[in-house]
């Protein structure tokens, strides 16, 4: 069964919906230079949605019992079932799955104020379900009643990612007919403070990554004009914090998504790098690529979790885009990571229309995984 | 299709930190709520839980930068992964392909929430980076998959009080799709302020302690722990000659769709659940001869539960005994699902079903058979191990006795 994309939406450091997405790609100097404020301490520097949150979208009540995340995806999801609705599915027959890095921070961080602040019994009860990790999921599980199989994958970076390939192993096993999957994040300044102490971020002229916050949703089921045509996941054991030492799992979880997919390297027409400001990935995923393709250079689609800010979401994105990507040309102007251009690896020339792309995400801690799609011929 | 068995269990609970002292205990009825002393409970309505005693954790041998910044849930899941190892016979050598699937949890926030705590009243001045590490809810997963050298796929689900039953499901899929031989899963959640607040706000908690099914129930009491099981393709095991202890035979998942923290009141949602859970395993309702329960003993939960097994199995229900541990265990969240299906393996290795440890008096709204004071032997084949969750997620899994 070819089980692929049928419709998506998108919120992000771009705008919102997959015009907004379109255009920041085009333009060779985006770059959100937005902050994150935080408490008796100078701001941070962060990839957020300032018009993300759903006003004159989502309905006042709505909006006011979600969450900061949950709002990110109920946005995102009403542009991907917009045309869907009512779906043609039965409610039971549709479920929802969803990565993430940081849904519930924000919730999470009000309770524990309001208890250090004023003590026991000061936690705010409505607070507290939203401040559960899978609270987004289930929000759009409530406000579309789709009461299929309703899952949540918490992996860092790789979340969104994993969410889509779970997905479609439940779409392809007949347990669900449709799945709305994604990734979603929220920026929220103890988050980055914690990477900012790990020295993770970039800042000033330290290298690192940008935190963002944004929602993909994307209407996965059967004969879609893109299909996902394998996947693979591997381990690099490694502290949690930290990315894998050497390039071995990730290229573990490419071969197998490659063997799922029935295609040799050589048939791969683009890649989305996974680049994200932080030189040792970089570096892995050039070592990885070179293993990979020895031979045949493909495409390159590069920096876009560099410039729209790395989550759980970012993995989901780079999907989404790769997806959009393989039905029609978008003139990409981002610049692939110095040590891919070393290499040989050409970046995606505007008319080109690949074929088949693979995805891949490495999750601090050493999780890695990687997805093909491929064109479907009508 | 490959057949999945469990070959070793691991479970670190309040009653005990490992699987024969939790068994026994349980088994005579005993609890492990007790006053909670990890953190102040002065001023909270109910001030118990059901923690475990950290010295007494069965830690495996490994090197110490492997323990390093470890939070208490990331200590529990090494100790019941190790103990699954052991009893499954493996000893993985490094870069092995097997898989880690557990269902996230609160992981690091207790080790983190002093130092919220402390930068919220003195600003950006306080230390604090290691507190970090272990916060992400994948990080239990990660320090497993790290501590014996682990390369096969890592997948952390976090769907709340149902999580870790939906990663053993999940786990055994992995292995039905080939993409492992073999996995740890489970799931791990240690105690923190935020989730001992928040129950505490929504009124969820029993002062006292936990009484599932029973007339004068008042909430739930939260527990913390850790269950691991090792599941292996049935040939593999018996190949090896390992003993298997149980079979997966199936999982359901649904979504109420219905409110954040509210079962769906008539059972249907639920029931839907189960019969999903019956159709993935091929298992006719009247197979079916024991089920662990959600039982979380909240005014919502037990009738809603029960009402769910009226609906698959009828008049049938009353012949089929039901019990909830979380009289004894406490509600352990994200590692509840798993604790509880590391209980159902062994009702069904030792044919003894555990008591529901706090009843005493069956409330009319709760017709079933809830194993009441005693354990009971009774001879089961098929078993189902019963979540529910914030967010409407259920999971039923379907264990089968090791033929």
């Amino acid at each position: 069964m070819r089980v692929g994309i049928h419709r998506a939406g998108v919120v992000c450091a771009a705008g919102s919906g997959l015009s907004a997405l379109r255009q920041a790609l085009a333009d060779p100097l985006f770059a959100p230079t937005r902050t994150l404020p935080r408490p008796d301490a100078p701001p941070l520097p962060a990839a957020t949605c300032p018009e993300g949150e759903g006003k004159g979208v989502l309905p006042p009540l709505v909006a006011r019992r979600l969450d900061r995340a949950s709002r990110l995806l109920a946005v995102a999801a009403r542009q991907a079932l917009a045309v869907e609705d009512p779906l043609p599915w039965p409610p039971e027959a549709v479920g929802v799955a969803m990565g993430t890095w940081t849904a519930g921070t924000s919730p999470l961080l009000d309770i524990l104020q309001a208890v250090f602040t004023h003590g026991p019994e000061q936690a705010p009860p409505m607070h507290f379900p939203n401040s559960v990790a899978n609270a987004p999921a289930s929000q759009l599980g409530i406000l579309h009643r789709l009461a299929g199989p309703n899952l949540t994958f918490f992996e860092k970076q790789a979340g969104g990612l994993r969410a889509v390939v779970e997905a479609w192993r439940i779409l392809r096993a007949g347990k669900a007919q449709a799945m709305v999957v994604g990734g979603v994040d929220e920026a929220q300044w103890l988050n980055a403070e914690a990477f900012h102490r790990l020295r993770a971020l970039a800042r000033d002229q330290r290298p690192g990554f940008t935190l963002g916050e944004g929602a993909v949703a994307m209407l996965l089921a059967a004969d879609a004009p893109v299909a996902l045509l394998g996947a693979g996941g591997a381990g690099s054991p490694c502290p949690s914090h930290l990315y894998p030492p050497t390039p071995t799992g990730l290229v573990a979880a490419c071969r197998r998504a490659l063997d799922e997919a029935g295609l040799g390297p050589e048939e791969v027409e683009l890649v989305v790098s996974l680049a994200n400001g932080n030189p040792h990935l970089a570096q892995l995923e050039a070592s990885a690529l070179s293993e990979l393709f020895p031979l045949h250079r493909p495409a390159i689609l590069g920096s876009l979790s560099q410039r729209l800010g790395e989550g759980a979401f970012a993995s989901a994105l780079r999907l989404l885009v790769a997806a959009a990507m393989l039905q029609e040309p978008w003139p990409v102007t981002w610049p692939v990571a110095s040590p891919l251009q070393a290499l040989g690896f050409p970046p995606l020339a505007p008319s080109d229309r690949p074929r088949t792309a693979l995805v891949t995400a490495v999750a601090g801690g050493g999780s890695c995984l990687a997805a093909v799609l491929g064109r479907v011929a009508p | 299709m490959e057949r999945v068995v469990i070959t070793g269990v691991g479970l670190v609970t309040a009653l005990g930190p490992d699987q024969a002292t939790t068994w026994r205990r349980l088994l005579a009825g005993e609890t492990g709520i007790r006053p909670l002393s990890l953190f102040p409970t002065e001023g909270y309505r109910a001030r118990t839980a059901a923690q475990v005693e950290d010295g007494s954790l069965k830690l495996p041998p490994v090197a110490p930068q492997t323990l390093r910044h470890a939070s208490r849930a990331s200590r529990f899941a090494l100790a019941a992964a190790s103990e699954a190892l052991a009893q499954a016979g493996l000893n993985p050598t490094p870069s092995v392909p097997w898989a880690v699937v557990f269902g996230g949890g609160a992981a690091g926030l207790f080790e983190a929430e002093p130092f919220v705590a402390r930068r919220l009243r003195l600003g950006p001045k306080v230390r604090g980076v290691a507190e970090f590490v272990e916060v992400p809810q994948d990080a239990p997963t990660d320090r497993v998959a790290a501590a014996w050298g682990l390369c096969g796929e890592r997948i952390t689900v976090t769907t709340a009080c149902s999580s870790s039953t939906i990663a053993i499901g999940l786990g055994a899929e992995l292995i039905r799709q080939g993409r492992a031989e073999v996995v740890l899963a489970g799931g791990t959640d240690a105690l923190c302020q935020l989730t001992f607040a928040g129950f505490n706000s929504l009124r969820a908690v029993d002062p006292e302690r936990a009484r599932p099914f029973d007339r004068r129930r008042q909430g739930l009491s939260i527990g913390e722990g850790a269950a691991v099981v090792v599941l292996e393709q049935a040939r593999g095991a018996a190949r090896r000659g390992a003993r298997p202890l149980a079979e997966v035979l199936g999982l359901g998942v649904t979504n109420d769709a219905y409110h954040m923290t509210q079962p769906e009141p008539s059972g249907a949602s639920w029931a839907r659940t189960v019969r999903a859970a019956l159709e993935d395993a091929r298992v006719d309702p009247q197979d079916v001869g024991y089920i662990n329960a959600h039982g979380t003993a909240t005014e919502q939960n037990d009738p809603a539960e029960c009402a769910a097994y009226q609906q698959v199995f009828g008049q049938r229900l009353t012949h089929i005994p039901i019990s909830s541990v979380k009289g004894a265990v406490g509600h352990c969240l994200c590692a509840a699902g798993g604790i509880e299906a590391a209980i159902t393996v062994l009702a069904l290795v030792h044919q003894i079903l555990p008591p529901t440890v706090g009843l005493e008096e069956l409330d009319e709204a709760c017709p079933i058979d809830a194993i009441p004071g005693q354990p009971r032997s009774k001879a089961v084949e098929v078993a189902l191990s019963s979540s529910f969750a914030f967010g409407g997620n259920s999971a039923v899994l379907v264990l089968g006795r090791a033929s």
